[in-house]
């Protein structure tokens, strides 16, 4: 095989650049290998890429792509037509395109001007604007394109910047950096050619993954060395799976397989390594990264699409006003108005002979004459506020800027800013958003006696509410704290537990912690230094509270764990020692106990386990019931104090008894069929008779605020969901600290985790097993609706769901989906765990689509992104290393208690912007449109227009633009602070109160009433209307003093409208008149010599000449807004919006400057503020729950990679594993 | 696996300066959205006192406005169909076509009061659509200010040119269709003069119509639409089409025919002599002639003053059953009981 692979890797070299790809891959293969001829450029075969390292000639030949990346959507060449076409796509601007061009014609009755300018001023915006973004991402492109990289050249590392890197090239990459490329891994400073990496940009997981290079390369770290290297690379084409790769390396003439573990993927960073040596093999575009790099679907506003059937219904509108008139015109025209000139050879639009095609053509006419009643800056304006929205207010919001992590709050995308103030279920991920993924160990028990003298958030808030005061322990100074240990007992602390009664269990306390574990040590071997790698925080929490307690875990064998004890035998005393570990049975959700068989150094042989209380529990030797009392109890309260609690236990093993069953052990592991089942049945066969020794309590630290903000946003109508990964028990202990449930709740729980279910599963007939859950979850939730109706109306208790991973699979189900549907909708909260990311994304699907409530999902992690994109808004947590939920996410906030801000802040002043900004859109052109529609009645229906052409193309882009900007800017009903205070005022949101076709029928009535006043009295009073000079008005006078009327009102409308008035409105509604006076002062006041029809020629010096136009000015405006006066007043009086109450509670309070207030409780709370404020709302709690929770995502495959396996990742895959048989559970409820 | 992103943007270069920089934001009140601001609130105060106000306003310049109309003499005297001999009034479209008819008119009209000089005399259109699209767009602009632009007949069809093609000046529907009833008046006989300078704006005169355009080929069709013009006097000094060529907005309008500079008595006999020309009969019109004295506030228009007066005295009326509504039932402001959550705490599923 090698000598065949080497033969054609020859033949393509000769042939070679024009590497085509294609999807008939194979069958060009094989025409590229027979025909291969000297001389003659071959494609390269396209089914793999031939790379020779540290070679740029030959691989010149290949045409692979260079490494620099461009994320632009135009270049300058394509910038006009490609942005051109995209602004077309807008149904509105395509309108106004056909409008313009039928305004072209001598159909219409207004000069071209009249839309093509708005239409081009709309075009220009929109241009400039992509430009400008496109800009940034240029320059980003730029940034990241030259960030430097050490390339060999020669024997030397040069540093080049990235986008010069070419395939085949040795690059060296060091500490913390990030890969410029998919690179083969060479080399690196760690002895045993491993190097570390983060994967968090790709998939979010924070551990550190092994690679290994082949042992082949191990050497060419140096650059003498390296230069030497001269491999090649056959490899497969690029692709976008992140987790294969099929290749060879071929050093002198050796093929050497690569797997996954040599490759080092772009966007991945190096850690823990110095530096390491890699090759090159995909470039750019080319890598992993960048194929799988998606375009984020982009989301459109529920307003947004409301708007569009406003839009609709103006079509609707526009088209019966037209039809009036072009049945009016077909009536109207008549040869009998002989001033009209209708004689023999008149044109078809007013040829009286022919009434039906006159009707159709003025259909057109009026079709361009009342096109202003679609608004078309609306679009244009709407994209500027929001963009101004998010750019000025929603990024640079103090209040949501996180100074620990330094982030500030980031939208991603400027169209969901309104969709913020209507949300009605958040889908929160747990880990990592509501809580730090900061395990603490914080208390124990051992030996029936309970250590630790910390007190929990939940305890602190039970004592608040019960008003007792908790005696605290001061803690003292010396006390040891790290990350992961948060514990302080001087009974035991600094050796101290030797002095207490029975020192032996102690030992055997901490060397379970010390040695049952799956932790790998790094760095230096000192206690201060020493850094865990752990799969799950618990881990590493444990093994670092057995450090403090004088058990130092140091390092790792492949056979042994080595420990560095003291104060074993006497104070002060260090003693290393070598524990061999003979098995790992590791963790599984199923077996929810982990326990490792260790041999001492004296030869002892000892069975350590840890796991869940009740698992534990079955499996105790029936010795010592005091302990098992006590130590329940210690479970229970601390599963009460919200804490997780994990079970020790130990067994010593007689020699024989091992090899008898290590015989067995090592059958099972080595068989291939069930491997894994048969692992749980042999560890089920020693895993007994254990001897209680105590527990461990560790405290999952919620994120701050969290509870305080979930409060807060429940107040405000909003439900959340917690939708994880994690267990039940888990997920429900974290639900309690939240204060999502609490024990005045009717719990309803859906779980697989029945004994009938378990049966079944024993059984393993998938057929069969399916058939059971789906019987019993049906059943579950059809019991659960009854009981919720009942609960829910006759008692009017809250209830709250809980729902596993499997069954949600079947509840899914289009046949029950409804039941799950109606179930959850009555629950005040709902918990999902144990649920793949397809799930978190299907319910947040069933609740966005089949209840239409507007969802947004939270999330940190690679497994959030689905979810994030499913629902309405996705919001990412930025600020961790993680950047994947970000990347997929509409708005990344530091913290979970931004949402607070995010939502009822600035989502709720968007959404009542907006909902003004567009209704006043729609008053406005509706109320000119109409205007200019009476008008129509009184010429005979003959579409004549009523305003100049630059009065209607000026209208909407200049006299009437910017205050409405300005609204959508600043308009504030209440301030931030009291928009927090109370809640209940983001409800108007969810019930979008704010744009309901009652709201727009309002509007429109009034819109109806102010273009009949503007019309019939400017041209009623106008009848006779002249000065003293006896002097008679013409058309345009009228129409000039009309328009004058509409400007003055339009404008002064918006002021009514307003909440607070900034001298930014006094500015731009008094600019917006005075520019209409400019205007009109120089347009009448110059002739022009090009050939325009002098209409307004003068006429407002016309007008001003008279009282008529002084009286009118002040009457009409005034009458007009009266009847928006009144209903306003009324409404206000008798049936006030809360908004407005909350107005006037707070009327006479001069609005807190946050400044002042920033600086003295600064951004974030300090600790224990934080603790404070999340216990404030923490509900009396006695459940019986024990709180047991240990969670180990990708636990399994962790270990393997230790071991130099690769194992492809399966997290999150929970349901994929049918859970073996245990027995009776004992209710954690 | 979940679609990925590419993390460069960020991840890649961020991450060094990321570490250097604080990203805080700037206050500014512009970001924190704290510009001080006046927060009016429509309290019933508010209400009242505005109402108030503007009936305070109203109703003065209303009164005003209406005593200036009052002072206003007007008479009104609709001629059309009295002006056609009796034999006539079955076919009154074919007396008004022909050439032979004798078309004077005389009438007697009474002053109502004393009428001060200057006595305007409108003439009044009814039903006649000046503001047609077609008709309103029928002239050029260009060609009535300028000698030379004479050959400018742009938007004129169907009365651009003759029928060898040169151009009618002035051209158009509009010009084609000047009105071409005369009127004069005599009191006991003795004819009062009728002045006709000055009648139209000065801007259309000294501004749209050049004083260098001289009528051509004008009337000379077919078909005779309306006046004929004196060919030896320049647009700008034709006020009458100048006047009419301001073309009016609704399809009832006056227009200004010329001045009385002497006062009118009280029961004065006015007789008037019309020619009665111009053909509305085709289309229905109707045509008036009237007289009338001015004030400041123009003609005689009720309408402003009315408007007012009724608005005023409406918002006066509001104002004082908002003060009862508001005695009878107070509405306290910022009563924390009208919030929909304290009214129903539990109902608002």
């Amino acid at each position: 095989m090698d000598g065949k692979g080497w033969e054609r890797v020859r033949m393509t070299r000769l042939g070679g650049p024009t590497a085509s790809r294609g999807r008939e891959a194979a069958q060009l293969r094989q025409v590229s290998s027979q025909t291969v001829r000297l001389g003659r450029v071959q494609p390269q075969a396209p089914s793999h890429r031939t790379i020779y390292c540290n070679d740029r000639e030959a691989n010149l030949l290949a045409r692979f792509k260079v490494n620099s990346v461009s994320t632009t959507k135009y270049n300058i060449l394509t910038f006009l037509p490609k942005g051109l076409f995209e602004q077309f796509r807008r149904v509105a601007n395509l309108y106004f395109l056909m409008i313009s061009i039928l305004s072209t014609t001598p159909i219409s009755p207004v000069s071209p001007v009249t839309n093509v300018v708005p239409l081009s001023l709309v075009l220009l915006v929109s241009l400039i604007k992509e430009a400008f973004e496109d800009w940034k991402r240029f320059q980003n492109d730029i940034a990241i394109n030259s960030t430097p990289v050490d390339v060999l050249q020669g024997e030397n590392w040069e540093t080049v910047s990235w986008r010069k890197l070419q395939v085949g090239d040795i690059i060296r990459v060091k500490h913390d950096e990030f890969f410029p490329a998919d690179l083969l891994f060479l080399a690196s400073t760690n002895p045993d050619g491993v190097c570390y990496i983060e994967t968090a940009n790709l998939d979010g997981e924070t551990n550190l993954k092994i690679r290994k290079a082949l042992e082949r390369t191990w050497d060419y770290v140096f650059p003498e060395k390296a230069s030497e290297f001269k491999g090649e690379i056959q490899c497969e084409q690029p692709n976008n799976s992140l987790y294969t790769f099929t290749g060879n390396l071929i050093v002198e003439n050796q093929t050497l397989p690569l797997s996954p573990n040599q490759i080092l993927l772009r966007g991945c960073s190096l850690r823990n390594t110095e530096h390491i040596v890699g090759a090159v093999i995909f470039t750019g575009h080319e890598t992993k990264v960048m194929m799988n790099s998606m375009s984020v679907p982009s989301k459109r506003s529920t307003l947004e699409r409301k708007l569009d059937k406003l839009i609709l219904a103006l079509f609707g509108g526009l088209f019966f006003m037209c039809l009036i008139g072009a049945i009016g015109s077909g009536v109207f025209i008549n040869r009998k108005y002989y001033y009209l000139g209708l004689f023999e050879d008149v044109e078809q639009q007013f040829n009286p002979s022919n009434r039906f095609v006159v009707s159709i053509l003025t259909m057109f006419t009026l079709i361009t004459l009342y096109s202003t009643i679609i608004p078309i800056s609306l679009y244009v304006s709407i994209e500027m506020i929001k963009f101004i929205q998010c750019a000025q207010f929603i990024n640079k919001d103090l209040h949501m800027y996180h100074a620990e992590t330094n982030t500030p709050a980031l939208a991603r995308t400027s169209n969901l800013n309104e969709e913020l103030g209507q949300v009605e279920y958040i889908f929160s991920d747990k880990t990592g958003t509501l809580t730090r993924n900061l395990m603490e160990f914080f208390k124990c028990s051992i030996g029936g006696v309970s250590y630790g003298v910390g007190i929990t958030e939940i305890e602190r808030g039970q004592a608040q509410r019960e008003g007792r005061a908790l005696n605290e322990i001061q803690k003292s100074d010396t006390v040891a704290y790290e990350k992961g240990f948060n514990f302080d007992d001087a009974r035991i602390m600094r050796g101290a537990w030797r002095n207490e009664r029975d020192p032996e269990i102690f030992k055997e306390f901490f060397r379970c912690l010390a040695l049952c574990h799956t932790v790998l040590p790094e760095g230096d071997e000192s206690p201060e230094k020493i850094v865990y790698q752990a799969a799950s925080p618990d881990e590493a929490a444990l093994v670092t509270a057995a450090k403090h307690f004088g058990f130092f875990f140091y390092r790792r064998t492949p056979t042994t764990v080595q420990l560095r004890e003291s104060h074993v035998e006497k104070m002060g005393n260090i003693q290393d020692a070598s524990y061999e570990i003979l098995n790992v049975l590791e963790f599984n959700s199923t077996r929810k106990r982990q326990s490792v068989v260790c041999r001492y150094p004296n030869g002892r042989l000892v069975l350590y386990c840890k796991g869940a209380d009740n698992v534990i529990y079955e499996r105790l030797a029936g010795t010592n019931q005091d302990i098992k009392r006590l130590t329940r109890e210690h479970l229970e309260q601390f599963g009460s104090s919200g804490l997780r609690t994990l079970c020790l236990a130990y067994r010593d093993l007689a020699i024989d008894t091992y090899e008898n069953w290590n015989e067995k052990f090592v059958q099972a592991k080595s068989s291939l069929r069930d491997r894994e089942k048969k692992l749980d049945e042999v560890a089920e066969m020693i895993e007994k008779d254990l001897i209680l020794i105590g527990c461990t309590a560790i405290e999952d630290k919620l994120q701050e605020g969290v509870p305080d903000c979930i409060d807060t946003l429940s107040r405000a109508g909003i439900k959340i969901w917690v939708l994880t990964g994690d267990k039940m028990e888990t997920a429900i202990n974290i639900a309690y600290a939240c204060n999502l449930i609490n024990n005045d709740m009717k719990q309803l729980i859906i779980t697989s985790e029945t004994d009938a279910i378990r049966e079944v599963e024993e059984k393993g007939d998938p057929v069969e097993i399916s058939r059971v859950i789906r019987d019993s979850v049906s059943h579950d939730l059809k019991r659960c609706l009854e009981e919720a109706q009942l609960d829910l109306h006759i008692a009017g208790q809250k209830l709250a769901l809980v729902i596993d991973g499997k069954c949600l699979m079947y509840a899914l189900d289009p046949s029950l989906r409804v039941h799950l549907l109606k179930l959850s909708l009555n629950c005040s909260s709902v918990v999902c765990c144990r649920v793949s990311p397809l799930q978190k994304a299907q319910v947040t699907s069933l609740v966005k689509k089949g209840a239409r409530r507007i969802t947004l999902s939270i999330g940190d992690g690679a497994n959030d992104v689905s979810m994030i994109q499913a629902a309405h808004v996705g919001v990412g947590i930025s600020g961790l290393e993680g950047m994947q939920a970000v990347m997929a996410s509409d708005f990344a906030i530091a913290q979970f208690r931004f949402l607070k801000d995010l939502l009822l802040v600035h989502g709720r002043w968007s959404y009542i912007r907006l909902c003004k900004v567009i209704t006043y859109f729609f008053y406005k052109n509706l109320t000119f449109t109409l205007t200019q529609f009476w008008f129509t009645f009184h010429t005979g229906f003959s579409g004549q227009r009523f305003y100049d052409d630059w009065f209607q193309s000026l209208y909407n882009v200049i006299f009437t633009a910017l205050p409405v900007i300005i609204l959508g800017l600043f308009d504030k009903d209440v301030s931030a602070s009291l928009a927090k205070k109370y809640p209940q005022l983001y409800k108007e949101g969810i019930r979008n109160t704010y744009f309901k076709w009652a709201v727009v029928a309002v509007w429109a009535f009034f819109a109806f009433y102010q273009s009949l006043i503007f019309y019939y009295f400017t041209t009623t009073a106008s009848e006779h209307g002249h000065n003293s000079s006896g002097k008679i008005f013409g058309l345009w006078d009228v129409s000039t003093m009309a328009f004058t009327c509409v400007v003055v009102t339009v404008n002064l409308r918006l002021l009514m409208a307003c909440n607070s008035i900034t001298r930014w409105h006094h500015l731009s509604i008094s600019g917006s008149i005075l520019a209409w006076f400019v205007f009109i002062f120089i347009y009448s006041g110059v002739m022009t010599p090009n050939d325009r029809q002098e209409n307004v020629y003068f006429t407002i010096y016309v007008l001003m000449s008279t009282f008529y136009f002084y009286l009118t000015l002040l009457l009409v405006p005034i009458v007009a807004l009266l009847g928006d006066f009144l209903y306003l007043g009324l409404q206000r009086w008798f049936f006030p919006y809360n908004y407005q109450i909350v107005q006037e509670i707070h009327r006479d309070e001069v609005e807190s400057i946050s400044r002042t207030e920033l600086l003295e409780i600064g951004n974030h709370l300090t600790p224990d503020e934080a603790r404070s404020y999340a216990i404030a709302q923490l509900p009396r709690e006695n459940s019986k729950h024990t709180g047991f929770a240990f969670d180990s995502p990708g636990y399994e495959s962790f270990f393997a990679s230790q071991a130099g396996v690769y194992v492809p990742h399966k997290a999150w895959d929970v349901a994929r594993r049918a859970s073996v048989r245990s027995s009776k559970r004992t209710s954690q409820r | 696996m979940s679609p990925k992103a590419d993390p460069a943007p960020e991840g890649d270069a961020g991450v060094v300066e990321r570490r250097k920089k604080s990203k805080k934001p700037k206050y500014s009140r512009f970001t924190q959205q704290e510009l001080p601001a006046c927060k009016p609130l429509l309290t019933p105060t508010i209400v009242i006192s505005t109402f108030s106000l503007i009936g305070i306003l109203f109703i003065p310049i209303g009164l005003a406005s209406l005593s200036a109309s009052d002072i206003v003499v007007e008479i009104v005297y609709r001629y059309d169909t009295e002006c056609i001999p009796q034999q006539s009034q079955n076919d009154k479209l074919a007396f008004i076509q022909s050439s032979e008819t004798d078309k004077t008119c005389l009438t007697t009209l009474t002053v109502p009061k004393n009428m001060k000089a200057p006595v305007y005399i409108y003439y009044e259109l009814d039903n006649f659509y000046q503001n047609h699209r077609r008709y309103v767009k029928s002239r050029n602009d260009k060609q009535l200010r300028s000698k030379a632009y004479e050959q400018e007949t742009t938007n004129c069809a169907p009365e651009a040119t003759t029928a060898n093609g040169s151009p009618i000046v002035p051209c158009g529907l509009i010009a084609w269709s000047l009105f071409n009833d005369t009127y004069s008046f005599a009191i006991q006989n003795k004819v009062i003069e009728v002045n006709k300078k000055n009648i139209a704006w000065p801007s259309d005169k000294n501004n749209k119509f050049g004083s260098d355009v001289y009528p051509k080929n004008f009337q000379q069709g077919a078909l005779i639409g309306g006046a004929k013009l004196n060919e030896s006097i320049p647009l700008s000094e034709q006020e009458d089409l100048i006047v009419w060529m301001r073309t009016a907005a609704l399809p009832q309008f006056r227009k200004l025919y010329g001045r009385i500079e002497t006062d009118l008595a009280a029961n004065e006999q006015i007789s008037v002599t019309i020619e009665n020309n111009y053909n509305t009969y085709s289309f229905d019109g109707e045509k008036k002639l009237v007289l009338s004295t001015t004030s400041w506030i123009g003609g005689k228009n009720d309408f402003l003053g009315v408007a007012y007066l009724t608005v005023g005295s409406l918002c006066l009326f509001l104002a004082l059953a908002f003060i009862v509504l508001y005695l009878l039932k107070p509405r306290t402001l910022g009563d924390p009981s009208y919030l929909s959550w304290n009214r129903n705490p539990d109902g608002h599923q």
